[in-house]
């Protein structure tokens, strides 16, 4: 389960960035006072235009970035307090996500198993199943560097689910992808929510929003301008498409409280 | 510990499979001194022979009657036709190596035992040719002044007032392991900066290019087991690269025929494992300190051409010191013990010539492992700071 209270998250500016930005401001706000859980064995999808504030979101999950302020509470463990034990409960998947091109599928896996603390037998248990259900074993030999995209995404599902975690982050997984493997991590989050993992899961396509989510939530400008659940949202929006509800919210720009 | 020797492995691992980096921390180190060496004595040995056995084509002007009995036709072709300004035009003009002439006086001035000039022109950048003629020179002078001293009924002895007997005491190994004591730090300070810079380069700075740093960041261990694993890594890679330079030098100089025996003998005095521990506790904690400083600046960077122009004014911090140290005259005492990496560089030309001072050496090692904590603590600083590490 993920709790996220009040949380804000606020980013210095160099020289270099207020130019580009075109501001004298010496701080710009990422994320604004948001709140809200994400339930396991449910999917909850995280909305919004692009520099809406969901990666930052999504790395304070991560304990990649620390909250300026409030917590979230990910599987009862405060990123704050705990981040470690944090990052022990979670799998990190975002559609960005590079591996290292001159390691073997199997040597990546390892090494994050082994990252994770877990034992060798383990590792190599968890490997093989993951491997044999993404189709990793036939170019498990072959070095990164030389793979295609869709193959690289494969072995960076098995990167991120090697240590079984409870609570999985998905940033804009599809992202690039071609069908089949877009179609095969569409699979997996599905997967992961018939295993009772919690998901947070972001993405750009409304289709896979309206596929695979139980809940969602619209950020704008850092700040949070809907939640509801999926069903609610799709009864709101009726007569028209849920991109135009999408962007009839974002337009409207009505935070809600937290 | 166990998060720092998994991060160690695969960056090794990793590493070892970039060829940037294999050839500036492994290849070059090992095969560059062999081959400077090599390609310096064959060259070296190879010209001087040939500028010893070309005949010199040569014009002598005024060329006195007895002179002739010095020069050596088989060795010497003799140009006539020639006056001064054709002379000097011809040399310019590579067509004529010397002109010698001398003074129309000068059978006259012979006879009166009075100073006779000759003048001879040449290029200094036409090799052996200002020797070879001096050495006919000298001959002929030598004749001419004993012909005098008979002449006079005088003793050779008039004309040495003393007899000046050198005696050089300093060991042989002390003379030639200061002189090769000297290079040999250059080489290897400068390999194990190299031999940091491009690991630390695709380590951080590659990994926060490549986007891989994020992942790396999910994992529940510290941020500075990763780091303190990666600059570990990195130092790994630069004490390797400086060991090869030193195992590069032993191997050119079992293999390279024409190296003086001396030289041999005082160099292979060097490699006793004593000496060779020595250097290397100098060089752990200065690649360490290179890892760390390297790191620390290769954080900051956003991409690796940035991170290459952050790093490479750098490298004078470790360059002039070294090249410094090899400079003569330059001694070590508690103040340029003092001094980073110059003292390492005075340090090796202590220990190759044996004459190292304990107590210095201790300041050094010591001051080396502060530099290097002082560096890590400074890389890590810059890793903790969340805006450095996600672009």
């Amino acid at each position: 389960m993920i709790q996220i209270q009040n949380l804000s998250k606020t980013f210095n500016l160099t020289k270099a960035q207020k130019k580009e930005l075109k501001t004298n401001a010496s701080s710009v706000n990422a994320v604004n006072n948001i709140s809200f859980d994400c339930q396991p064995g449910r999917i909850f999808s995280l909305l919004g235009p692009n520099g809406a504030g969901k990666t930052t979101t999504l790395r304070m999950i991560a304990t990649i970035l620390k909250p300026s302020a409030g917590d979230i509470q990910v599987s009862g463990h405060s990123v704050i307090q705990a981040p470690e034990l944090v990052r022990s409960k979670i799998g990190f998947l975002t559609g960005s996500t590079k591996l290292y091109d001159r390691l073997s599928p199997g040597e990546i896996v390892d090494y994050f198993g082994q990252l994770h603390n877990m034992d060798k037998a383990l590792i190599e248990t968890r490997k093989d199943a993951l491997f044999t259900k993404l189709g990793i074993h036939e170019f498990s030999k072959k070095r990164i560097g030389q793979m295609s995209t869709g193959m690289k995404q494969k072995v960076s599902i098995a990167r991120s689910m090697i240590h079984d975690p409870q609570v999985v982050i998905f940033d804009e997984p599809t992202s690039g992808l071609d069908v089949i493997t877009a179609a095969s991590i569409i699979d997996l989050i599905r997967e992961c929510k018939e295993a009772n993992r919690t998901v947070i899961f972001s993405s750009h396509i409304m289709s896979e929003v309206d596929l695979l989510c139980d809940d969602l939530a619209i950020i704008n400008k850092g700040e949070l301008v809907y939640k509801s659940s999926m069903d609610n949202f799709r009864k709101e929006s009726a007569g028209t498409s849920l991109t135009e509800a999408f962007i009839n919210i974002v337009s409207k720009h009505n935070p809600v409280a937290a | 510990m166990s998060t720092i020797l998994t991060v160690i492995k695969k960056e090794i691992i990793d590493t070892l499979r970039d060829r940037r980096t294999l050839m500036s921390a492994i290849v070059l180190p090992t095969l560059l001194i062999p081959v400077l060496l090599y390609g310096f004595s064959k060259l070296s040995s190879t010209i001087i022979k040939k500028e010893k056995e070309k005949k010199l084509s040569i014009a002598i002007l005024n060329q006195p009657s007895d002179f002739s009995t010095y020069i050596d036709t088989s060795k010497y072709k003799l140009v006539t036709d020639m006056d001064m300004e054709k002379g000097r035009d011809a040399i310019l003009g590579d067509d004529l190596d010397a002109m010698i002439s001398f003074d129309e006086s000068h059978n006259q001035a012979v006879v009166d035992n009075k100073t006779a000039k000759v003048n001879f022109w040449y290029k200094s950048t036409n090799l052996a040719v200002k020797d070879r003629l001096t050495g006919i020179f000298d001959d002929y002078e030598e004749d001419l002044l004993d012909d005098r001293i008979k002449s006079l009924a005088l003793s050779k002895a008039v004309l040495n007032p003393i007899e000046l007997n050198r005696y050089d005491i300093a060991p042989k190994k002390e003379q030639i392991g200061k002189l090769a004591g000297g290079i040999l730090p250059y080489f290897f300070i400068i390999f194990c900066f190299m031999g940091c810079m491009y690991p630390a380069l695709d380590l951080i700075t590659g990994e926060k290019e490549r986007g891989t740093i994020e992942t790396l960041l999910t994992v529940p261990a510290s941020r500075f087991s990763i780091l303190f694993g990666k600059v570990i890594s990195i130092a790994l890679v630069g004490i390797a690269a400086s060991g090869l330079t030193i195992l590069g030098l032993v191997v050119a100089l079992k293999v390279i025929p024409d190296i003086p025996e001396d030289f041999m003998e005082a160099i292979s005095n060097m490699v006793q494992v004593k000496y060779i521990l020595m250097l290397f506790a100098m060089i752990i904690p200065l690649s360490l300190f290179f890892a760390g400083l390297i790191s620390a600046l290769a954080i900051r960077a956003r991409s690796f051409k940035e991170a290459q122009s952050l790093v490479t004014p750098i490298s004078f911090l470790a360059i002039m010191p070294a090249a410094i140290g090899m400079m003569p005259g330059i001694e070590l005492n508690w103040t340029t013990a003092s001094i980073p990496i110059m003292n390492i560089a005075l340090a090796t030309k202590e220990i190759v010539a044996g004459t190292i001072d304990m107590g210095h050496y201790a300041l050094i090692v010591l001051s080396l492992i502060v530099l290097a904590i002082i560096a890590v603590v400074l890389s890590f600083r810059q890793f903790s700071k969340e805006g450095m590490v996600v672009n």
